[in-house]
């Protein structure tokens, strides 16, 4: 009996210094390689961040191609570089694209069709006017505006995917800038993923972030949000496999005669929408989704967007409003992910139902 | 207990205190946040903001314009800049490595590495 009881205590012994050693054990296993990288491209710093188990010249063979797949979007996509398909479309009125600027014409028609037009991407024209392309700020008459208003229309814009083919009006012009990144971010990771990387942060401008899988420890990608407001965070969203897609008026903007103008424009009005929100972030699985609908959201409001994500169930999104008055409005799946940052810890937050 | 047992029980002593050491070295690691600042991509200065104990600024020339830098002990900022949009300005300051601020028309851009950050990204 004594005996036995000595070899009980002995077992917990072992039992407490194996456990004791686990934290060896995982330092181990970890033979994961960081890769970052910071590019300027599409108006924007990039950063990206992959990890994987593969030797160094391979990561930074896929690091490359990464980059490299940026790059040759941005070619296609930009509305200022002469040699794009864009400004092809823009200058002559027709197009012929590639497979990429085909499909990303066709799904951004789809999402400003399924949002009625809040995103239109065909609002270039009046945010050239207010001078948001060049940073020379000037505010449109009343008559301009409406002029401009005008020629924001989606529907006159014509692409045939199967032709590779696009047709658009004299005097209108499109701007992809609302789903680009989100696009990108898409891409780049179906890119990795068919190298079998499973870590990543790509963060395409903190306006569109993509996360790959979960970080090497296992634990999610802990995304923060920024205050609308000042320089602080509200909250952290943490997640993993998803896309973050985030618009406001406080990052693109000018002040004159004490009013505040900033570069999301209403497509009914060609002015700065003012719906009584100062961001909106959408979290789901596609990146251009994400993206193109962070401005739809914006432009629509609060009551109106609530009720378009209750339409829209197959879109797999969760939201966070953020109004003028400071009170944050969350889905129930945003709730799940969400919360709140030092400082803020009593702020408003209501679910929407 | 036989001299087998023993011998595991000294290793894995021995494992133990390896690892709790590991541990310990790990959270020890006292963060020391370093402002880099770049122009397109190459490195122009590096400032340890836990070391600045007074407020001073400098001015960053470019090929394509200019940036007042103003420190402040734990955090930077671009306090006045002649690019066309502003947009590093009115980013204020920054004191951990979650963002950088980034003046695009100038691709000046100012990061904090090593003090380490409370998140991976952030959205705005």
């Amino acid at each position: 009996m004594a005996k036995g009881l000595r070899w009980g205590r002995t077992w917990t012994v072992l039992a407490v210094l194996a456990a004791l050693t686990l934290p060896l054990c995982v330092g181990c296993s970890q033979k994961n390689t960081k890769m970052e990288t910071s590019i300027f491209a599409m108006d924007t710093v990039m950063d990206l961040t992959f990890y994987g188990v593969d030797p160094e010249a391979a990561l930074k063979g896929v690091q490359e191609e990464l980059v490299a797949g940026l790059y040759s979007l941005e070619e296609k996509l930009s509305t200022t570089k002469e040699t794009s398909e864009l400004y092809a479309l823009n200058e002559q009125g027709q197009a012929s694209l590639s497979p990429e600027t085909a499909e990303l014409l066709t799904q951004a028609l789809e999402l400003c069709a399924l949002t009625h037009g809040a995103l239109d991407i065909t609002a270039y024209p009046a945010v050239r006017a207010w001078g948001f392309t060049t940073g020379s700020y000037r505010v449109p008459d009343q008559a301009e505006l409406e002029q401009l208003a005008a020629g924001i229309d989606y529907t006159q814009l014509e692409v045939d995917e199967q032709e590779g083919t696009a047709r658009i009006p004299q005097g209108m012009a499109v701007d992809l800038g609302a789903v680009t990144k989100g696009y990108a971010g898409d891409r780049l990771a179906q890119q990795l993923e068919q190298v079998n990387i499973t870590s990543a942060l790509l963060d395409l401008g903190q306006s569109t972030i993509r996360v790959v899988g979960s970080k090497p420890d296992g634990s999610p990608w802990r995304i923060a949000v920024q205050d609308p407001a000042g320089e602080g965070y509200l909250g952290v969203i943490e997640l993993t496999d998803l896309a973050v897609g985030t618009s406001g008026g406080y990052q693109r903007f000018f002040e004159q005669d004490g009013e505040t103008y900033w570069h999301i424009l209403d497509p009914d009005t060609a002015a700065p929408a003012r719906s009584g929100l100062t961001s909106v972030t959408v979290v789901g699985p596609s990146g251009l989704v994400c993206d193109g609908l962070s401005t739809a959201l914006f432009v629509m409001g609060l009551e109106e967007g609530a009720q378009f994500w209750r339409s829209h169930p197959e879109l797999e999104v969760e939201l966070l409003f953020v109004t003028e008055d400071r009170t944050l409005y969350i889905t129930p799946g945003m709730e799940e992910m969400f919360s709140l940052g030092q400082g803020y810890e009593d702020r408003e937050v209501q679910v929407l139902q | 207990m036989s001299k087998n047992a023993k011998i595991i029980l000294i290793l894995l002593l021995a494992a133990a205190v390896l690892s709790v050491g590991i541990i310990f070295m790990q959270k020890n690691q006292t963060p020391s946040p370093v402002a880099r600042i770049t122009l397109d991509g190459e490195l122009i200065r590096e400032i340890p903001l836990d070391e600045v104990e007074e407020s001073y600024s400098f001015v960053v020339d470019s090929e394509s314009g200019s940036n007042t830098i103003l420190v402040e002990p734990g955090r930077i900022r671009v306090s006045e800049a002649d690019c066309p949009d502003q947009v590093c300005v009115n980013q204020g300051f920054i004191s951990d490595g979650t963002v950088p601020v980034v003046c695009l028309p100038h691709k000046l851009m100012i990061e904090i590495v090593g003090g380490g950050s409370e998140f991976d990204a952030a959205a705005g």
